[in-house]
C-alpha cells in the first residue's frame, strides 16, 4: 500500500471519527439486568475467581440500578427488575459471603423503596455469620427491626451487638432509644446521617440524601402540627393552616416531587409516598420501558 | 549430577525468557494490574478489598496462561525439533533432561510470581491509600496467597509436563491441563455437595466414582487463600504445612510418572 493511500485512509478515519462517535451516543440502549446462573453452578465455573465473580455481580446490579435511576431523573420510566436484582445480590453473597457491597446495596435499595425488609434481613443475617467483626450489618438489622418492623426487642439486640463490636456510642445510644423511645422520624434521621457519612457511591448517597431531605421536611411539619395541637386543642384541617398560624414560614417541598398532606389520623403523608417515580402513573406510553 | 543439571536448567530458563509469547502474557498481566486502583473504585464499601481480589485474580490468570503455554509446548516440541537428540547425546540419563526442564519451569513461574506480586503490592498500596479501609492490609496473608498460587500452577505445570511426554502435539497437554485446572478447582465443592444432602439422592456407584475422582485429581482448593488475603482472616499453620506436603508429594508423583513415560518414549 502506498504512503498516499495510507495517509488518505488515516485522514478519512480522523474525519469520520467525531460523526461516528456522535451517532453511537444516540443508539437505543437496553437497560436489562439479565439472567444469573444458580450460585452452585457459578461457584464451580468461576474456579478460583469466586470473589471476583461475586463483586462483578454487585457491580452489574449497581450499574443497572444507576441506569434506571438516571432514566427516572430524565422522566423516562423503567420498571426495575427488583426481584432479579435481589436474586443477583443473593447469588453474589453465596460466592463471597464476606463482601460488604451486596448487603450494603440491598439495605439501600430494598428497604426504603420496596419495603422488602424481611428479605433484606435474611440476607443480612446470612452476612453476620461471616462478617463477625463488622458492626454495620448488625446496625442495619437493628434499624430495620425498629424502623420498619417495629420489633424493638430484636432491634435493641442487634444495635447492642453493633455497639459491643465497634464501641461506637451511636449504636449504643440507638440501642437505648429502641428500648425506651419510639420517635420514628428522629430515628430515621439519625440513621440516614450515619449512612450519608459513610456513602461513597454518588447514586447511593443521592438516594439517602433525598430520603433525609424528605424526613427533615416531615419532621418540621410534625413539630408544627404538634405546636398547633397544643395551641388550638385540635389538629389542623390542612397544612396551609400551619403557614397561616406562622408555625411554618413556608410549606416544605417533597424532594420526591409530591406534596405533603395530613391523613385521616393526622399523620403527615406525601402524594409521592416518598419513592422515586418508578411507577408509570401520569407518564405517556412512549416514555415507559418495560 | 548437579554439575550436569545446572547448565541444563540455566539453558532452559534462558530459552523461556526469550519466548515472546510469554513476554506478551506478562506485559498484559502487568497492564491489568496497573488498572487495579481505578477498577477497585467500583466497589461501594471495600475498595482495598477489591484491589486485593483483582490483583490476586490477575496474578492467577497470568500464571495459568504461562503454565498452559509453557508446559504444553515443552517436551513434544523439543522432540519434534530434534533438540532432544542433541541434548541426550550428553552423558546423562533422560530423567535429567526432564528434571532440568521442570526446574526451569518452576524457576520461571517463581520469577513471574515475584514480579507480579511486587506489582500487586504497589497497586494495592495505591488503591488502599485512595479509600483507607477500616482494617490494615493483611500483607502476610497476601504473600502466602501469592506463594500458594505459584505452587498451584507449578503443580498444574507438572501435569502439562506429564501430558507433554505422552503427546505429539500441542492439543493434549493444553486442553488436558485446562480440563484438570477446572476439575481440580471444582473437586472440593463437588465433594462437599455430594457429602451433604445432595448425596442422598445419588446412587452409591455415582458417589464412589465422584469420590474416586476427588482423591485422584489435584485439589486446587488447598491452594486457595484468597478469602484470607482479602479479609485478613486467620490462617492455621497446620493447613499451610499440609498444603506444602501435599504439593511436594503430588508434584513429585507427577514428575516421577513423567520420567517413567519419557524413558519409554521412542525418540525419532
Amino acid at each position: 500500500m502506498s504512503r498516499a493511500v495510507f495517509a488518505a485512509l488515516l485522514l478519512g478515519y480522523l474525519l469520520i471519527l467525531p460523526v461516528f462517535s456522535g451517532s453511537l451516543l444516540d443508539r437505543p440502549v437496553e437497560i436489562k439486568l439479565g439472567y444469573v446462573p444458580h450460585p452452585q453452578v457459578l461457584r464451580l465455573a468461576s474456579a478460583d475467581h469466586k470473589l471476583l465473580t461475586g463483586e462483578w455481580l454487585v457491580v452489574k446490579v449497581l450499574y443497572y440500578f444507576g441506569s434506571v435511576l438516571q432514566k427516572s431523573f430524565e422522566h423516562v420510566i423503567v420498571r426495575p427488575e427488583f426481584a432479579n436484582m435481589y436474586r443477583t445480590l443473593q447469588t453474589s453473597t453465596r460466592l463471597d459471603p464476606y463482601n460488604m457491597d451486596p448487603y450494603y446495596f440491598a439495605q439501600a435499595a430494598f428497604t426504603w423503596e420496596l419495603g422488602r425488609v424481611k428479605e433484606v434481613n435474611a440476607l443480612l443475617e446470612y452476612g453476620i455469620k461471616h462478617r463477625s467483626w463488622d458492626p454495620w450489618l448488625h446496625f442495619y438489622l437493628g434499624f430495620n427491626y425498629a424502623y420498619f418492623l417495629k420489633e424493638y426487642d430484636k432491634a435493641a439486640f442487634y444495635m447492642q451487638k453493633a455497639g459491643e463490636i465497634s464501641g461506637n456510642s451511636l449504636f449504643v445510644n440507638l440501642a437505648a432509644r429502641y428500648f425506651y423511645e419510639s420517635e420514628q422520624t428522629g430515628l430515621g434521621l439519625t440513621f440516614l446521617d450515619a449512612m450519608i457519612a459513610e456513602a461513597k457511591d454518588p447514586a447511593i448517597r443521592k438516594t439517602y440524601e433525598l430520603r433525609r431531605d424528605a424526613l427533615v421536611a416531615i419532621s418540621s411539619i410534625e413539630q408544627a402540627v404538634e405546636h398547633y395541637r397544643r395551641q388550638h386543642g385540635r389538629s389542623p384541617a390542612e397544612l396551609a393552616e400551619l403557614v397561616n398560624s406562622n408555625l411554618l414560614s413556608d410549606l416544605p417541598k417533597d424532594p420526591y416531587g409530591g406534596h405533603f398532606f395530613l391523613d385521616e389520623r393526622g399523620r403527615v403523608r406525601s402524594s409521592s409516598k416518598l419513592a422515586p417515580s418508578f411507577s408509570t402513573e401520569g407518564v405517556s406510553d412512549s416514555q415507559v420501558i418495560e | 549430577m548437579l554439575a550436569l543439571l545446572y547448565p541444563l536448567l540455566i539453558q532452559n530458563f534462558r530459552g523461556i525468557l526469550r519466548d515472546r509469547m510469554l513476554h506478551a502474557v506478562l506485559a498484559s498481566g502487568l497492564g491489568i494490574l496497573l488498572l487495579v486502583p481505578s477498577m477497585s473504585t467500583f466497589s461501594m464499601r471495600q475498595v482495598q478489598e477489591l484491589s486485593i481480589t483483582l490483583s490476586l485474580s490477575a496474578i492467577s490468570i497470568v500464571l495459568l496462561l504461562v503454565t498452559l503455554l509453557l508446559g504444553s509446548s515443552s517436551v513434544w516440541r523439543d522432540i519434534e525439533k530434534r533438540y532432544t537428540n542433541s541434548v541426550l547425546t550428553l552423558p546423562m540419563p533422560r530423567s535429567m533432561y526432564l528434571v532440568g526442564k521442570f526446574l526451569s519451569f518452576c524457576l520461571f513461574l517463581c520469577f513471574c510470581g515475584l514480579i507480579l506480586g511486587l506489582c500487586a503490592v504497589v497497586v494495592i498500596m495505591a488503591a488502599s491509600a485512595q479509600y483507607p479501609s477500616g482494617h490494615s492490609v493483611p500483607w502476610g496473608n497476601i504473600l502466602l496467597s501469592v506463594v500458594a498460587l505459584t505452587l498451584k500452577y507449578i503443580l498444574l505445570g507438572s501435569f502439562t509436563l506429564l501430558l507433554s511426554t505422552l503427546s505429539t502435539s500441542f492439543f493434549l497437554p493444553f486442553f488436558g491441563a485446562l480440563a484438570i485446572y477446572f476439575a481440580g478447582s471444582a473437586s472440593q465443592e463437588v465433594y462437599e455437595y455430594i457429602s451433604g444432602s445432595l448425596g442422598e439422592n445419588l446412587s452409591p456407584t455415582v458417589i464412589n466414582t465422584i469420590k474416586g475422582a476427588y482423591y485422584l485429581l489435584p485439589n486446587f482448593s488447598a491452594f486457595d487463600y484468597q478469602v484470607q488475603a482479602v479479609y485478613g482472616l486467620t490462617i492455621s499453620m497446620s493447613r499451610v504445612v499440609l498444603m506444602g506436603g501435599y504439593f511436594l508429594i503430588y508434584s513429585g508423583l507427577l514428575l516421577g510418572l513423567a520420567i517413567w513415560s519419557f524413558n519409554r518414549r521412542q525418540l525419532p
